[in-house]
């Protein structure tokens, strides 16, 4: 649901919403946001978001990479020898049996009751791939990721990150802040497009890219459908639902409708002069035409050269899909797109969770998405855009230690990574730490908010500011930026 | 004691309240933030160590601690020290961030300038005292007519508004056609309401369309939203959430609706008609509102959301608040929340077996029964199920404040058909009918191999007849089992009726045996058909097909042993299976006798809810009602009517609505005739010549004009298809899958929809969330402008129209046609400019190519039409 009326304030509100940042483009967006920054008196009653950043932002967009069904951080981001040195052996005669305390052990919030997955395994499991010193700064990262290794002094590495469910609703954890029992909350994309303005007329500004099943299919829960991202396929025929006619018509013909309709709206205005709806309507149907012709072009590659769809591995059958999906990413950021949301192997629990064969799985999924990763971020760089973009590559929860079965890892909310760069993000930064054998985080931990808090900042957000009356936010969901992976 | 300086001071202050700073900042700063963070727990609501926070007096006076607030010393003020500790157990408030110290710095000076406060400041009211929770009674309108207009007319009188001119006949008759059946009128429609010059034509439509089966529809799917209809979801055939046949609730609801079922009563079965007719099955679809509650995976959750829901959709109260805490607004202690619970705690989910389908996974009535009757409900100490208070056992009841027709619980004894659904004949005249079908299948098969042209001229002698062997063994084991039905249904019967022992046991172990019987016929079709695979077998494969040969002997073999021994159990036959209480439960405990007995928590909490001592659920039903007539509630927080929501716009009105409701046995096509016979109801949407109103109510709350409407995600679409004579008006029966939806011709209420499936048209006009709906969105989107240009329901739908239209128009002037088209999709005649911006476009689109049909062009001005803004909206 998304009622949020309370007062007269909220009609307007759901008008401004629907003129500055429902969908960009509109008038009052232009007259309002850009480079300006909002200097709202926080003792004033509450006001809609006038699409103005708080302060002045780092970062103008984001593109948000989730890798669905949980990535092994022990074979991507986050080497433990130990894991090596007591393979086979049981956590408990380990030295590190503490990490099985069951005071420790509270964190997780059962979703599934006596789930046979989210368990926890006790044989230790041998890291499944090598690790190499990357980059000037010589971090670690495993031999599966090669091409993102070759971005190591772009990228910042969080390794203390952890979650609450340990079922695969810690997907819209991660998206909203909030465990799957609690409900649905908007969630972050939807956050930011609510808090700023459009950068580009003519497109959706808050996208959503590859498949999306089974958790959370929207978005902007109370903060209404007009913060829901817009779904879209890399594909210049049909980018996005009921982007082209049913019926064959003539864009000349379309255009006269679309003209007409424009008009006869208007006409309405003599006797609904103060309908505001009306006014939303006839600009709705402008950026309907303007969404309808610009996305086909956002989605014809064929003036890319050679080099660049070789950098993100579209000549690579391996790698093609999401190789067409990061450098859609980039056009899209190059026309002024806000957030992207990119979710990658979705479907049933998520094509990461390797609670068997974890290296056939992760080897196989790290091909499809390393090289096109890294080409993304070395496109941006190259184009001067990464400075302005910021990238955050996580998954719901890491996985466990311990073997499921014979070859296979499980869940694991207590410690796990997430990569990110650019948009001011330090490069070849590697924040916080698991124990020894990458079980809990253990310095300076963070809960998925942190990341959300992280990035509004960089996009010059205060979310406390952003909250709208009647649906009191939690300390846990506005997180806390973490300043040491800041440049 | 307050200090007789400060007295005086109060007094000088309040000469200068407008101008002193210090009494601006109490105003601003200070006292929102008391709100926000203390008052809770030192205010109306409770006065934790005696201690109140809501006037500046209170706070001098202070508390069983002495005063908090020392004016003009900070320093000594209590206030400030405990909001500043550092020590957490000492620092106020216990919950929740710090008060921020630009907050403090400013209750600091605030202090020092001697905490000036407003004249006259009165405490928060009692929550006793809240309006909601005294019952409503009637006021005198004070002016004969629609007691509507009467309450209205005061206010607008009071607030110097002058009400808005009556809408057009047209848009009239199209407003009460969409909001009573969510269908807009067809041109006859227009034509005869036209030509009827009656003084009553208005208010007889209305009664028409009441009467007619498509206000269930249309107000069903209202009550659907509100009570969160989904179908079932889960992962493949398992069910996570919901229930398979979930439609049957929905079904009933529309039946309900038509039928003039009270609101009341409509209530008191979907809380409790498995105890108040637990014999009967269209009743009992009424308890779908608690079967679609149902989640696998975690009872707390199912319990949680059940209580959420309950309480927001009947009572207007968010008692769901209370399950960590006190509710901070409402006097709802903790407690109250597991009292509300424990009327729920025994309830499972069965289905129950419909005349002609045996099978439960094809159809079956979803429903609910007191299954657990033991269970105890436990307070969660903050709300944490690890954290139950055992020492207690948390009986059910509702909170203090509102227990005023709550009458005492009483067990119900249930009727054998209830607790013992096997005795129906139903469940063996559903199972004999299965098998007769197979039966059928099975002689069609013998028929199939025993012709002589199956023989084929490379088939052995010996596989052909070991393959009709095979067929007749099979036909054999069907007719069997037909007996064996028939047998074994006798058993559960006689058993159940208390037959004789011997008589009892005899009939036991015939019905065990016939079933062996099956099982052996069975194991010796397998055997003749492992030979015949066998005989197949090339070389090299025949050592695997020996191997399942001699299974296949060794099975019958067992089978044959079986026989003779046959025992005296036998497969039960099912009427009603239960659902699975979770994913730990196993299919024996599945198969458990239903109790004879019902708690009856249910029917209390029932007949609590549908009391008229209720104070809250007339005037929620009544706000909800209105809300989708006028466009805009009396009470804007629907869901919650405690002290956290909203005070209603006209207290006076909802009241007598409420009461008058109550009086008319909650029967709500009453209250929609009283609401669509309004003058109120009738007013233009425009604000045209208003521009006073305007100025003083901009928001409309005072009913000056009607409010203009989005349309809901449905009747967009059905109006589409209904405008070109395309709608399937058939009446209920099982969700339309949704790879179905696009082409469908069935109204879209019939639509299946869950957390998972979604029609792709619907979702892009704010479609209900299942998981929580009182109210629709009216969102503006660019989506909207996408899915009318480009799906194919838009064309198909400009498509029927411009067939109806062009018969008997083809040589009609674009002029006469733009003007009925303009009528029929807007519910208006086109003014002039309006009508020449048409024939400008037909003529534009006449010189293009592409329209060189002769009807093309009136087709996309008619496509074109369906985009227009007033298409989508209720004017």
């Amino acid at each position: 649901m998304s009622f949020h009326g309370q007062n007269s304030g909220i009609a307007r509100r759901a008008f401004l919403s629907d003129l500055g940042h429902g969908f960009t483009g509109l008038a009052l967006a232009a007259l309002l946001h850009q480079d300006g920054v909002s200097r709202a008196d926080p003792s004033l009653p509450w006001s809609p978001p006038n699409g103005k950043p708080h302060f002045t932002p780092k970062a103008k967009s984001v593109i948000w990479l989730f890798m669905n069904g949980g990535v092994s951080h022990l074979e991507t981001f986050d080497p433990k020898p130990a894991l090596d040195k007591y393979a086979g052996k049981s956590i408990a005669e380990s030295p590190f049996k503490s990490v099985q305390d069951p005071e420790r052990l509270k964190l997780a919030r059962v979703t599934v009751v006596n789930d046979a997955n989210g368990q926890q395994r006790n044989k230790i499991y041998p890291t499944q791939v090598r690790f190499k010193k990357r980059g000037q700064c010589g971090m670690d990262v495993s031999d599966w990721l090669p091409h993102i290794g070759g971005c190591a002094d772009d990228i910042a590495i969080v390794r203390s990150m952890y979650t609450t469910d340990d079922n695969h609703g810690a997907q819209t954890e991660f998206h909203s802040g909030r465990h799957m029992l609690d409900g649905e909350f908007p969630t972050l994309g939807s956050w930011v497009h609510y808090g700023l303005g459009a950068l580009n007329h003519n497109l959706p500004q808050f996208i959503s890219l590859g498949n999306r099943v089974y958790w959370n299919l929207k978005d902007g829960h109370y903060l209404g459908p007009m913060n829901d991202a817009v779904p879209i396929r890399v594909n210049p025929a049909n980018p996005l639902d009921y982007g082209q006619s049913a019926r064959p018509i003539s864009e000349k013909d379309q255009k006269l409708g679309f003209d007409l309709v424009g008009k006869l709206n208007q006409l309405r205005g003599v006797e609904y002069p103060s309908d505001p709806s009306l006014a939303a309507r006839i600009r709705s149907y402008e950026l309907a035409f303007r969404m309808q012709k610009s996305l086909p072009e956002v989605m014809d590659f064929s003036r890319e050269t050679a080099e660049t769809k070789k950098l993100y591995g579209v000549d690579n059958p391996a790698c093609n899909d999401f190789a067409m999906q990061m450098l859609a990413c980039r056009r899209l950021v190059e026309r002024g797109v806000r957030f992207i949301q990119v979710q990658h192997g979705a479907g049933g629990a998520g094509v990461w969770d390797a609670h068997g064969g974890l290296k056939a799985n992760h080897s196989s999924n790290c091909l499809k998405v390393d090289q096109p990763i890294a080409g993304l971020i070395q496109d941006l760089k190259r184009r001067g855009m990464l400075e302005q973009t910021l990238i955050v590559f996580a998954s719901e929860f890491g996985r466990t230690p311990g073997t499921q079965g014979s070859d296979g890892r499980d869940h694991h909310v207590y410690g796990f990574s997430v990569m990110m760069a650019g948009g001011g993000i330090k490069g070849g930064a590697i924040h916080g730490k698991t124990d020894e054998i990458g079980f809990h985080a253990v310095e300076n931990r963070h809960y998925v908010t942190d990341i959300h808090a992280t990035l509004l900042h960089q996009l010059g957000l205060d979310s406390r500011r952003l909250e709208v009356p009647g649906r009191k936010r939690l300390d846990i969901d506005h997180g806390k930026v973490i300043r040491e992976i800041l440049a | 004691m307050i200090p007789s300086w400060f007295l005086g001071a109060c007094s000088f202050l309040a000469l200068h309240a407008e101008t002193d700073p210090h009494l601006e900042q109490y105003q601003k700063v200070i006292q929102p933030l008391l709100r926000e963070r203390c008052f809770a727990c030192h205010g109306a609501l409770k006065q934790k160590s005696s201690l109140r926070l809501d006037t500046v007096a209170l706070m001098i006076k202070g508390g069983s601690g002495g005063p908090i607030v020392l004016p003009g010393n900070p320093g000594a003020s209590a206030i400030l020290a405990r909001l500043k500790s550092t020590d957490e157990n000492e620092r106020m408030p216990p919950e929740g961030e710090p008060v921020s110290s630009k907050q403090l710095q400013a209750l600091e000076k605030w202090i020092a300038a001697g905490a000036p406060a407003p004249a006259n400041q009165k405490p928060e009211p009692s929550p006793a005292d809240h309006w909601a929770f005294k019952s409503p009674v009637k006021a005198d309108p004070g002016a004969p007519g629609n007691p509507i207009d009467a309450f209205l007319s005061k206010a607008w009188n009071e607030k110097g508004l002058q009400p808005q001119n009556p809408a057009s006949k047209t848009l009239l008759l199209r407003r009460v056609f969409l909001d009573l059946t969510g269908l807009p009128p067809q041109e006859e429609d227009y034509r005869a309401f036209n030509a009827d010059q009656s003084h009553d034509a208005y208010e007889k439509t209305v009664d028409r369309l009441l009467a007619s089966p498509q206000y269930g529809e249309r107000w069903a799917r209202h009550w659907m939203d509100i009570w969160r209809y989904t179908d079932w979801w889960g992962l493949g055939a398992e069910m996570r959430n919901s229930q398979k046949h979930i439609w049957h609730w929905r079904d009933w609801i529309i039946e309900s609706l038509n039928a003039g079922v009270g609101y009341d009563e409509m209530l008191r079965l979907m809380l409790a008609a498995d105890e108040l007719h637990p014999s009967n099955p269209e009743k009992l679809r009424a308890t779908g509102f608690l079967a679609r509650q149902y989640f696998k995976f975690n009872r707390n959750s199912w319990m949680e959301e059940t209580v959420e829901h309950t309480s927001k959709a009947f009572l207007g109260m968010t008692f769901n608040c209370a399950r960590c805490h006190d509710h901070k607004y409402d006097p709802t202690v903790q407690v109250d929340y597991y009292r509300f619970r424990a009327f729920f705690e025994p309830y499972q989910i069965r289905t129950d077996m419909v005349s002609g389908e045996g099978d439960f996974e094809k159809d079956g009535i979803p429903r609910v029964f007191d299954c657990n009757l033991d269970t105890p409900t436990y307070l969660f100490a903050r709300g944490d199920e690890k954290n139950p208070v055992k020492a207690k056992k948390i009986t059910p009841g509702v909170p203090d404040f509102l227990s005023r027709g709550f009458v005492e619980i009483r067990p119900v004894d249930l009727p054998r058909e209830a607790y013992e659904p096997e005795l129906n004949p139903l469940v063996k005249e559903n199972a004999s009918r299965a098998i007769k079908e197979k039966v059928g299948q099975k002689e069609k098969e013998l028929a199939a191999l025993e012709k002589p042209e199956a023989a084929g001229k490379t088939t052995a002698k010996e596989v052909r007849e070991k393959k009709i062997q095979a067929a007749r063994k099979s036909l054999e084991a069907a007719g069997l089992e037909l007996k064996n039905v028939e047998a074994r249904w006798l058993a559960i019967r006689l058993k159940a009726l208390g037959g004789e022992k011997e008589k009892v046991e005899a009939q036991a172990l015939a019905a065990a045996r016939g079933e062996k019987e099956v099982s052996a016929a069975l194991a010796e079709a397998a055997l003749l058909n492992a030979e015949v695979e066998h005989l197949q077998a090339p070389m090299d494969k025949k050592a695997p097909a020996k191997t399942k040969m001699d299974a296949a002997a060794k099975a019958l073999d067992a089978a044959r042993k079986a026989v003779e021994k046959p025992g005296t159990t036998f497969t039960p036959l099912r009427a009603s299976l239960k659902t699975l209480e979770s994913n730990l439960e196993s299919e024996a405990s599945r198969g458990k006798p239903f109790p004879k007995t019902s708690s009856g928590r249910r029917t209390a909490l029932a007949n609590w809810v549908a009391s008229k001592e209720n104070p809250l659920t007339a005037r929620v039903a009544v706000n909800h009602i209105w809300l989708r007539h006028m466009g805009s509630p009396l009470v804007e927080t629907v869901f919650d009517f405690g002290r956290k929501g909203t005070a209603p716009k006209h207290p006076e009105l909802l009241d007598w609505l409420a009461a008058d409701f109550m009086q008319n046995q909650w029967n709500m096509k009453k209250l929609h005739r009283l609401i669509l016979t309004s003058r109120a109801y009738s007013m233009s949407s425009s604000t045209v010549a208003r521009e006073k109103n305007l100025a003083n109510d901009p928001d409309n709350r005072n009913f000056w004009r009607m409010n203009s409407r989005r349309l809901e995600a449905q009747a967009v679409r059905d109006s589409l298809l209904h405008l070109g004579g395309k709608l399937d008006l058939t009446l209920g029966g099982p969700s339309v899958p949704a790879a179905a939806q696009e082409t469908s011709p069935r109204r879209a209420l019939y639509f299946f929809q869950s957390h998972n499936d979604h029609d792709r048209f619907l979702s892009q006009f704010d479609d209900a969330n299942v998981l929580e709906c009182y109210r629709r969105e009216e969102s503006t989107l660019p989506q909207h402008a996408l899915a009318l240009f480009n799906s194919s329901q838009a064309w198909l739908a400009a498509e029927a129209i411009n067939t109806r239209l062009q018969k008997g128009l083809e040589k009609a002037s674009d002029g006469v046609f733009v003007s009925r088209l303009f009528l029929l999709i807007l519910g208006a005649p086109p003014s002039e400019v309006e009508k020449t911006a048409c024939l400008e476009a037909l003529a534009a689109w006449r010189l293009q190519s592409s329209a060189k049909a002769p009807t093309q062009d009136r087709l996309l001005l008619i496509h074109a039409l369906l985009n227009h803004n007033d298409f989508i909206m209720l004017r």
